[in-house]
């Protein structure tokens, strides 16, 4: 039991960072659907840092800048030029696998993948805590980045209820004319929000790389910045309920290798659908959120 | 003692249009100024030079003594004054105090929600808002959501608040209530300026009023020495032609009968509309035309009530059997609903009529046929277009209604429902649109011409309704209207 | 009339909220699009510079690898099939203001389709065998795509997430598949049998190109007739333009999105299928992958004009078939195709998108 609960934290944990971006993102007003370019981006470059200087926080903060890289692209094309967020986002993850992928190979310039063989990033163990039974490994026993995913929640649900420009980014995603009459600039936010949504969604592909399979393969992502999407939308745009609608689609994953390690007769390929379809499932059975940003996807006046 | 407010000589101009021209408007600090005017008469037009959003042609603006020239919009903020637009400045899924804290340097960069909650609570018992900091403004009424943005100014310190139609949308109650909230404000020493088409309020709450008509001062004078006849007349003016060119025709059977129509924004609403006869529906925009002609043109769905069209039930039918039941309909919102801008005069000028010949013939469009048609409705409607092929966003707003109306009006329509049908067009396009709805009146359709220009419904209806709070206020044949009447039947219910 | 506020900025053009954002340019539309291209082969010359090639020498190889040789054309028109019916399909739903994602999965969907036909066949009629697994592939594309059309309309989920989430469902259905009842035993891969010789496409000889191609562009003319000269294709632009005057011109949203939907679906389901019969003559693993996302491409650069999209797709065929090439002979990798797409994409997308 404490394993299938360890394996599902383990599969939120990269799930969570992207959300949590995107929930920056889609508050201040534009469609997340770049965070699995954002992610792959930021596992390439977490890779290449680690891997380049045999340092796994010079590696962290490339994951986020490569993310970032991302991210300013889509911000620029959707909030600068207005173009529709959805195909951006898609344009922006083609993009990254592309780019991820070429910058790969010419990095041994034969045209050939390098093999990186990065040391993951182990447990901390939090002192006294993870000696508590059970609670304690379970809890307090995780890598480091598992810990930054939620104390990073734990900032960005104060960033965006206790502060004014945690407000005035809400706001933004709200009705970006009564924040301009506000006297804040909704360009400005929504640009930021998209490139930090970008920098947070690159440390999710960092998680990926340095701290679960040590290494990058192409599109190692897998959908994972879909599911991301899906879940903050779960979620309603709430950083805790992203907690929460995370662990749901990583119990689903954990489950399913559960099912497989006891060898139940159940097709592997039926159960890998499982996150997908009640990521479906749930989107189909809340329907239109109210809680949407009402001005997400709208292109700024002027 | 200096006014809080002095304007000077407002002049401004949009083309040969003089919307406002050579306005003064004096305003004290502890008092309430109502301004008074008909749509177009350079009311809102002299508020957004106020407040920074155009600049003057000529004048002066000097505030608690000290001049504002080429100031924006924060800077008049900054300064002091407020301005509270009809449509709201407030987010809707965010509760109330969280829209004060928006932008607010004193809610702090870490916010100061506990704070602003009692600093709120204290404002809104001492001005009589009766808010709860905690409500989200999408549960709030309108009468509350506006006390909202009165909360912001009075938080803010302004000294000057300007209220830009403010009873508009709100319930007779609602609209009590502000206006003793308003008091309290003068009582504390505000400034206010209280945009309003609507006597019985002008006369309640206001120390001094002053009516605009054609971008002058007309009136100008303390409530207490005025009639609600004469700011009627004020208002409205002796000015106004209310004798038609035409003479109607001999009246037909009825074409078009309303039966206690309702629906959300209407009050059960019943009329009839012969051949040959033009019912127009003055009224402050707002008060239910909107939700009347779309109710008609089967845009809104109905909640019960029934519409006949030539005997014919057309209660529950979709838009295209209205139409070809014989209804034309030129809605108010020309730009993203009667016309698609980016397709070419020919598309636009099928765009209602495409499955049928000569447009199309089995599903097939016939493009030849159309632009042979189009070409024909071009000539014959005087539309100033390259070709049938030009883009329609590239043409002057007349000639896009001129699309709007050679379409609507080719069908040979039985009935006719134009919503602000000559609304920004320039004299010569407005004389157009209305000889050319006159002609389909003689020719014995049946026609609902609502707009909020009053002299456009004196000049060109047989019968004038006039609609107010969602229901008719009253309704006269034209040789029988009187403006005094009528002006109080826009400015109230309470005729 | 300074005076009064816009009757224009009523609730009807808030359009509920939703945006269209794909509505292009209407000046310069071919100067803008082509700018685009270039800006990113520009890009994509500079990064060959950072692998130490000289681009010059790769572009001339990418060029040899896609038209050199007959042969090498075959395939790269082979390549242009689905991506110009799923490309072609996915315009007609944009213009309507309904972003279909899910040609990848309606292409899947469509290979089941075609396998599950196919391998069901008593034998013998060839061209009648043909038609029949093709009209199977369609069919079933259009299915998959119903399905997202249900959950969009009925349950108001925006159609990306939905058709998205259906692409990843139906790559594992393949599997699934393929690992079951449609599977072939002990192959050692996720692949079915072989199917029987007379439902596989036939080559041209010498060019090794079948004649799915000719059907591609069969279906974008079609497609254009459609869009421009039907009732339908009139419905579908008003809806895209502005969805106020959809409702004013009589024309039913739903309706229009059905009909789009189905339509894309089926000639997704139509690609999935050739792509089946003609090059692979068996249902493998993954062999949609990343197609859908290529459909959107050429439609985009196709500025979403089905006859437009033919050149499109072929550039974005040779560019394929020619980068394999350009990687064994010059050392660059191949990759750099899907570099070259993704900034297309980003450059288009900003380059035309109409300021309002």
């Amino acid at each position: 039991m404490i394993d299938f609960l360890d394996a599902a934290i383990r599969i939120a944990t990269p799930l969570l960072f992207a959300a949590l971006g995107g929930i920056l993102s889609e508050r201040a007003g534009v469609f997340a659907v770049g965070l699995e370019g954002m992610m792959l981006a930021g596992a390439f470059a977490a890779t290449v840092g680690a891997w380049a200087s045999d340092s796994t926080a010079v590696g962290i903060l490339l994951a986020a800048i490569g993310g970032g890289v991302i991210g300013v692209a889509v911000a620029v094309v959707t909030v600068r030029f207005r173009a529709d967020n959805m195909v951006t986002g898609l344009a922006a993850n083609i993009l990254a696998l592309g780019l991820t992928s070429y910058l790969v190979r010419i990095l041994a310039g034969s045209g050939k993948l390098v093999s990186f063989h990065l040391t993951l990033l182990g447990p901390w163990p939090i002192p006294l805590l993870s000696d508590i039974p059970v609670v304690g490994p379970l809890l307090f026993d995780h890598p480091p980045l598992t810990y930054v995913a939620v104390l990073g929640c734990a900032a960005i649900a104060f960033f965006l209820g206790r502060t004014q420009a945690g407000l005035t980014l809400r706001a933004t995603g709200e009705n970006p004319e009564a924040v301009f009459a506000s006297g804040a600039n909704p360009f400005r936010v929504r640009m930021l929000a998209v490139i930090a949504c970008g920098a947070i969604a690159g440390l999710g592909g960092a998680v990926l790389t340095l701290q679960q399979v040590g290494t990058f393969t192409d599109g190692m992502t897998g959908g994972r910045g879909y599911l991301a999407l899906a879940s903050l939308i779960v979620a309603r745009w709430s950083p805790w309920g992203a907690v929460a609608a995370c662990l749901l689609f990583g119990a689903a994953e954990a489950f399913e290798l559960r099912l497989q390690s006891f060898g139940v007769p159940v097709s592997s390929y039926i159960i890998h659908m499982v996150p997908y379809l009640i990521a479906l499932a749930v989107l189909a059975g809340i329907g239109r959120s109210s809680k949407m940003p009402a001005a997400i996807g709208r292109p700024l006046q002027q | 003692m200096t006014a809080l407010l002095e304007m000077r000589g407002i002049v401004k101009c949009f083309g040969t249009l003089r919307a406002n021209d050579g306005i003064d408007l004096d305003v004290q600090a502890g008092q309430i100024l109502g301004l008074l005017g008909e749509n177009g008469s350079g009311k809102s037009t002299l508020m957004k030079i106020l407040f920074g959003m155009q600049r003057p042609d000529a004048g002066t603006i000097a505030f608690k003594g000290r001049e504002l020239s080429d100031h924006s919009p924060r800077a008049a903020m900054a300064a002091g004054i407020t301005m509270i637009h009809q449509h709201f400045m407030l987010i809707e899924a965010m509760t109330v105090v969280e829209n004060v804290m928006l932008g607010w340097p004193e809610a702090g960069d870490i916010l100061q929600t506990a704070t602003m909650e009692t600093r709120i609570r204290e404002a809104s018992q001492r001005f009589g808002l009766d808010l709860d900091p905690r409500a989200r403004i999408a549960s709030l009424p309108l009468g509350r959501r506006q006390r909202v943005e009165i909360l912001k100014a009075i938080l803010r310190e302004t000294e000057l608040l300007i209220l830009d139609e403010p009873t508009s949308n709100l319930a007779p109650t609602e609209v009590a209530d502000l206006l003793s909230i308003l008091r309290r404000l003068k009582e504390e020493g505000k400034g206010i300026v209280f945009i309003t088409h609507k006597l019985p309020e002008v006369l309640e709450v206001c120390d001094e009023v002053v009516v605009l008509r054609d971008g002058r001062v007309t009136g100008r004078a303390p409530v207490a020495d005025v009639t609600r006849g004469q700011l009627a007349e004020m208002m409205v003016g002796r000015t106004i032609s209310t004798t038609r060119a035409h003479q109607a025709p001999e009246l037909g059977p009825v074409r078009l009968a309303a039966r206690d129509l309702v629906s959300p924004g209407l009050e059960p609403l019943s009329f009839e509309i012969r051949g040959g006869e033009i019912l127009g529906i003055a009224g402050v925009d707002g008060n239910g035309q909107i939700e009347l002609v779309e109710t008609l043109a089967g845009l809104r769905r109905m909640h019960g009530g029934s519409i006949h069209l030539d005997g014919q039930d057309i209660t529950g039918a979709s838009v295209a059997r209205r139409v070809r039941a014989g209804m034309a309909y030129m809605p108010a919102d020309r730009a993203a609903t009667g016309l698609v801008r980016s397709m070419t005069v020919a598309e636009n000028l099928m765009l209602r009529d495409s499955r049928k010949p000569p447009y199309s013939a089995h599903g097939v469009l016939q493009p030849g046929a159309g632009v042979a048609k189009a070409e024909s409705l071009i000539a014959s409607y005087d539309i100033r277009a390259s070709g049938p092929s030009a883009i329609v966003s590239r043409l002057s707003g007349g000639n896009q209604q001129k699309i709007v109306v050679a379409r609507e009006l080719d069908r040979g329509p039985a009935v006719l429902i134009a919503h602000q049908a000559a609304w920004g067009l320039d004299p010569g396009a407005t004389r157009f649109v209305l000889d050319r709805v006159i002609a389909l009146r003689d020719a014995g359709a049946a026609v609902l011409y609502v707009s909020s220009e009053l002299e456009e419904v004196m000049t060109i209806s047989d019968r004038i309704a006039v609609m107010a709070g969602g229901g008719f206020a009253g309704v006269v044949p034209h040789d029988e209207a009187d403006m005094r009447q009528i002006g109080l039947w826009m400015s109230g219910r309470a005729a | 009339m300074s005076d009064t506020t816009s009757p224009s900025s009523g609730d009807a053009s808030e359009a509920g909220g939703r945006t269209f954002g794909l509505r292009f340019a209407t000046d310069r539309l071919a100067g803008r699009i082509l700018l685009a291209v270039l800006l990113s082969m520009l890009s994509a010359a500079g990064l060959i510079l950072l692998s130490g090639h000289n681009p010059f020498t790769a572009f001339a190889a990418m060029a040899a690898g896609a038209v050199g040789t007959p042969h090498q054309i075959g395939v790269a028109l082979n390549r242009t099939t689905p991506y110009l019916l799923a490309g072609a399909g996915v315009a007609m739903c944009f213009r309507a203001g309904v972003i279909n994602i899910g040609a990848e999965g309606q292409i899947a969907i469509g290979g089941i389709g075609a396998a599950a036909a196919a391998l069901a066949w008593p034998g013998g009629m060839s061209p009648i065998a043909i038609v029949i697994v093709l009209i199977a592939a369609a069919a079933a594309g259009a299915g998959w795509a119903a399905i997202a059309a249900a959950i969009h309309l009925g349950r108001r989920v925006h159609e990306v997430l939905v058709t998205l989430l259906l692409n990843f469902v139906a790559l594992i259905l393949v599997q699934q598949l393929l690992a079951g009842s449609l599977g072939q035993k002990g192959a050692g891969f996720l692949q079915s049998p072989l199917m029987p010789r007379e439902v596989w496409l036939p080559r041209f000889p010498g060019l090794d190109a079948h004649p799915g191609f000719i059907i591609a562009i069969l279906a974008a003319v079609a497609l254009s007739f459609v869009l421009w000269r039907t009732n339908f294709g009139f419905a579908v632009r008003v809806t895209g333009s502005s969805r106020p005057a959809t409702a004013y011109a009589g024309f039913s949203l739903g309706r229009v999105t059905w009909g789009v939907m189905l339509l894309a679906g089926a000639l997704a389901g139509l690609a999935g299928g050739i792509e089946v019969l003609g090059i692979h003559r068996r249902l493998i693993e993954g062999f949609s992958l990343g197609f859908g996302f290529k459909a959107v491409t050429v439609a985009l650069l196709g500025a979403l004009e089905p006859l437009a999209i033919i050149p499109a797709a072929l550039f974005v065929g040779l560019l394929e078939a020619g980068s394999l090439s350009m990687q064994r002979q010059v050392g660059v990798p191949s990759a750099l195709v899907a570099v070259i797409e993704g900034l297309t994409m980003l450059f288009v997308l900003a380059a035309t998108v109409r300021r309002t």
